[in-house]
């Protein structure tokens, strides 16, 4: 009996252990980021993702991280290899969860990230692709709070370009903004960022 | 046993607890720091990045022999397989990634199109935005240096190379009429709608070893894989109406388009320099099918086309006129499949069909001629590493033609021939770093026909002379049959033969390039016969020869000033041949010495409006004059034009277009055709050969119905 106590005791401990160092390392990552460090949060995702096996999770953050970075940089060798270096990460991500709505998302933001950099090259030939892929994303998840803001940020995008009132966007803001308070997730680490975006975006609702 | 228990786990804790300190330094191969790599034991989360001087530390519980890896961006992964123990002080060398941005590309000859090339100079949406152009997806390629503005033609001429050395592939297959039907002096374009291509390669010579039977050039247009979405194109053109449609399911996708064009309403408005009895009326239908497998991807195209005019021509000895009919049918299959068969290993594979059935009248012969055309082609691509990989394939070509001409008073007179030829082909692809690259390869070819075998050697090399320049070299041998007025009374001859010398040098730099190529060209076996044109009676040889040399210019700037991108194409050729019923080695009436295009393109944000304006210039073109003792010893006067075109989106889904070509009306003279007799006083009268009209207007309606409202058909124009 003693036996079988101690042989449990030893596996919830290795348990524990496994579990808390995928925790750790999470934290950890994104701390590194939130300290200015973002290329040691994507090596740190890397191992991660590379060590857990099966979890699209760290790919999905190592993708993210990438992508933000490249709206803060300028040289165009850089943008360009760490949004195929994104890519990359995000086609790891799919492997371990097909038909994901967050996965795509966040293809639809690397693919504006691209747009956003060389407009004259890819306007053109990514602005279907982008628009494709939040409207997969939303038939996946209907009230998905990203989707459905990042949308609506990318139609009031291309609303202003035509000459036209982005203001026609602002209930799909609400509609997000509602969506954000609703979400819940028990997969710790599952992507719930986004909710401190509304007001930038809620900027063309105004005047 | 309960105690040995406890120890036994305790020492299991305790030993996997027990840490080690891994450390080390990481450099590039010319021993400078990398900072930032990624230093981690496989399948652990122990691991580190490197600092500034390239150095890692970090410690693990793990024991043994364990994997280490080491990545970074733009280099290829490093690994290591040794003990735990010994990871101490490891000096790292990471290898540039030779597949990274930033590496030298092999593109002596060579002009990309399309967002997947590093060496791209033209975006997809260039080719169809460009004033002059029209829609036609030939026409912006003839505002790249290296080609000669012969608007009386509309086809491609590299080079000093007549149109027929061109030869043209999508997805890799034969393309055999990729040209309308026409007549003389009335330009064709292209038979394909621009929006089926994601990618174009346009190859002004030494290309691939893959590609042969074309002495100049190829151009190889490559079909978008799987289309965005859903949707429904209605076009409304001053000279006809096109329908397309786009359906996806899960695996598969369907695109089908369909075109009416009738000149007649345009021509009744628009004066012409000729006399149509029934103006150029077509209808054509197209259909791409793609399948995604799980490795891979099947596409099928098929288009049809009908085609009709009947015109009388001016001609200098017939004061009537000459009377000319055609009637064009040609069906074109293509089917391709693109895989992975796994172990690095990749297979290009398909066929193409061509019918083409052409009804002529000139006068009163009736001409009636029908060619079938097979292309089948299997390649297989090996990557033993980033750093090399091989290529090799085999196709095989079978071609049928037969013709039956009948004239009033005459037996009729029938020809016919079967051109079939058999070639191989490997290439290998050397990456020897990130600056220096080479592809070697060599191609053989049997043609059952005229009975020969031919072996050519291909070869290029790129050096990478700073960060955003490099120069290239390219060497090639090339072969291609006589064409077809030949080879129906013909099955005896060479084939005919060039060679390529190619030296390049390209800079690009922050959406700058510049580009500058000077090349030569030498032409052996070129086929030669005894008569104005080629005749049953003729006598044929494969004496001719020739060479062509010069230097192609290209600037392009999308940088300098805000919403405007253009380019500027300079092209010196300076080209002799004897051939065809030539009396001695002389300049060609296509081949201008001096060719100059400027591209512009600017975008008004206000007016929601892509205003462009094509400027082509070419010094006079030879021709002959038979007043005069020497052969093609005159030129014709310089050729000028400026083409405008307005796209202006009404809103994301509908689009107005107009067009203009030759704005200013400049009086264009390609040619002269002398009278075959002398009049009176001894002398050859002339007449002057000139576009049909002087200007060309379009105004086009186009709207896009999807459920996705950012998509237009501004990529169609």
């Amino acid at each position: 009996m003693k036996t079988i106590i101690i042989i449990l005791a030893f596996f919830t401990i290795t348990a524990t252990n496994a579990q808390s160092s995928y925790e750790k390392g999470m934290t950890k990552a994104f701390e590194l980021w939130g300290d200015k460090n973002p290329d040691e949060a994507i090596n740190l995702f890397e191992r991660i993702a590379k060590a857990e096996k099966e979890n699209w999770l760290p790919y999905y953050y190592a993708a993210q991280v990438h992508i933000i970075t490249t709206f803060s940089i300028k040289d165009a060798e850089a943008i360009e290899s760490r949004l195929k270096k994104a890519q990359d990460y995000l086609n790891e991500a799919k492997t371990y969860a097909s038909d994901n709505a967050e996965i795509l998302i966040m293809e639809a933001l690397l693919n504006t990230a691209y747009v956003a950099y060389n407009p004259s090259v890819y306007g053109m030939t990514l602005s279907a692709k982008v628009e494709q892929l939040y409207q997969k994303a939303k038939v996946l998840e209907p009230k998905n709070p990203r989707a459905t803001l990042y949308h609506a940020e990318w139609k009031m995008g291309g609303a202003k370009f035509f000459g036209k009132d982005p203001k026609a966007f602002c209930p799909e803001i609400e509609k997000a903004i509602l969506y954000f308070e609703n979400e819940s997730h028990d997969i710790p680490f599952y992507p719930k960022w986004g909710k401190d975006q509304v007001k930038r975006v809620q900027e063309n609702c105004k005047g | 046993m309960k105690l040995a228990l406890t120890i036994a786990f305790i020492t299991i804790l305790f030993s996997a607890n027990a840490q080690t300190s891994i450390t080390g330094n990481v450099t590039d191969a010319s021993g400078i720091p990398i900072e930032g790599a990624n230093v981690y034991l496989d399948g652990t989360y122990d691991g580190g990045s490197s600092d500034t001087n390239g150095t890692f530390s970090f410690s693990t519980s793990e024991t043994g022999p364990q994997t280490l890896l080491v990545s970074f961006l733009s280099f290829e992964t490093y690994t290591i397989v040794i003990d735990v123990s010994a990871m101490n002080n490891l000096k790292i060398t990471l290898r540039e990634d030779v597949n990274s941005l930033g590496s030298v590309v092999l593109n002596a000859g060579t002009f990309s199109a399309g967002d997947n090339s590093k060496a791209s100079v033209l975006s997809p949406l260039d080719i169809v935005t460009t004033a002059g152009a029209a829609g036609d997806y030939i026409g912006a390629f003839q505002t790249l240096p290296g080609t000669s503005t012969v608007a009386e033609d509309g086809r491609l001429f590299v080079r000093g190379g007549d149109a027929n050395e061109t030869n043209i592939y999508i997805d890799g297959l034969r393309v055999f009429q990729p040209f309308a039907a026409t007549t003389n002096n009335i330009p064709t374009r292209g038979r394909f709608s621009p929006f089926l291509f994601k990618g174009t390669n346009f190859s002004t010579g030494g290309y691939s070893a893959e590609y042969g039977d074309a002495l100049s050039s190829v151009l190889l247009l490559n079909t978008i894989d799987e289309p965005d979405q859903e949707k429904t194109d209605l076009s409304f053109i001053s000279v006809g109406l096109g329908l397309g449609n786009t359906q996806k399911w899960k695996k598969n996708s369907l695109s089908i388009n369909a075109f009416y064009l009738n000149l007649k309403p345009y021509q009744e408005i628009i004066s012409q320099r000729v006399d149509w009895k029934k103006p150029y009326e077509s209808l054509s239908g197209e259909a791409v099918y793609r399948h995604t497998f799980e490795k891979g991807l099947l596409k099928v195209y098929g288009g049809l086309n009908y085609s009709e005019f009947d015109l009388v021509q001016e001609d200098i000895n017939t004061p009537e006129g000459v009377n000319f009919g055609l009637k064009n049918r040609n069906l074109y299959l293509n089917t391709s499949y693109k895989g992975s068969l796994g172990n690095d290993w990749t297979i290009t594979t398909g066929t193409s069909f061509a019918n083409d059935h052409n009804d002529i009248k000139i006068v009163n012969t009736n001409v009636d001629n029908n060619e079938n055309s097979f292309h089948f082609k299997l390649k297989l691509r090996k990557r033993f590493s980033n750093r090399f990989k091989l290529n090799f394939g085999a196709e095989q070509y079978v071609g049928t033609f037969s013709e039956h001409v009948s004239v009033p008073d005459s037996d009729p007179f029938k020809s016919s021939f079967d051109n079939n030829s058999t070639a191989a082909f490997t290439e290998a692809n050397v990456f020897f770093s990130k600056k220096l690259a080479m592809q070697i390869g060599v191609r053989g070819v049997h043609n059952t026909l005229l009975d020969y075998t031919k072996i050519s050697p291909r070869a290029s090399l790129a050096y990478k002379t700073s960060s955003k320049s490099q120069i290239s070299l390219a060497y090639g041998d090339f072969y291609q049959a006589p064409q077809q007025d030949v080879l129906k009374y013909n099955e005896t001859l060479e084939p005919e033969k060039s060679s390529h010398y190619i030296f390049n040098y390209l800079y690009q730099n922050n959406r700058r390039t510049f580009r500058a190529e000077a090349y030569y060209k030498s032409y052996e076996e070129l086929v030669k016969f005894d008569t104005d044109r080629p005749e049953f009676t003729s006598l044929y040889t494969n004496n001719g020869r020739g060479y062509a040399a010069g230097l192609d210019i290209f600037w392009r700037d999308n940088k300098s000033i805000k919403n405007l991108e253009y380019w500027a194409s300079y092209s010196y050729l300076d080209t002799k041949r004897d051939y065809r019923n030539y009396p001695n080695k002389a300049t060609p009436n296509f081949a201008a010495k001096h060719n100059l295009s400027l591209v512009t393109k600017y975008w008004i944000e206000d007016w929601k409006s892509l205003m462009s304006a094509t400027y082509n210039f070419a010094s006079g073109r030879p021709y002959n004059n038979p007043n005069q003792s020497v052969f093609q010893n005159e030129k014709t006067k310089t050729y000028n034009s400026i083409n405008f075109s307005w796209a202006y989106l009404i809103s994301q889904q509908k689009i107005l277009y107009f067009s203009v070509s030759n704005v200013l009306g400049f009086d264009n003279v390609f040619n002269y055709q002398y009278a075959n007799t002398p009049n009176v006083d001894g002398n050859f009268s002339r007449r002057a050969i000139t576009p049909n009209a002087d200007r060309f207007f379009i105004v086009g309606f186009f709207w896009t119905i999807s459920d996705n409202k950012t998509d237009n058909q501004l990529d169609n124009l």
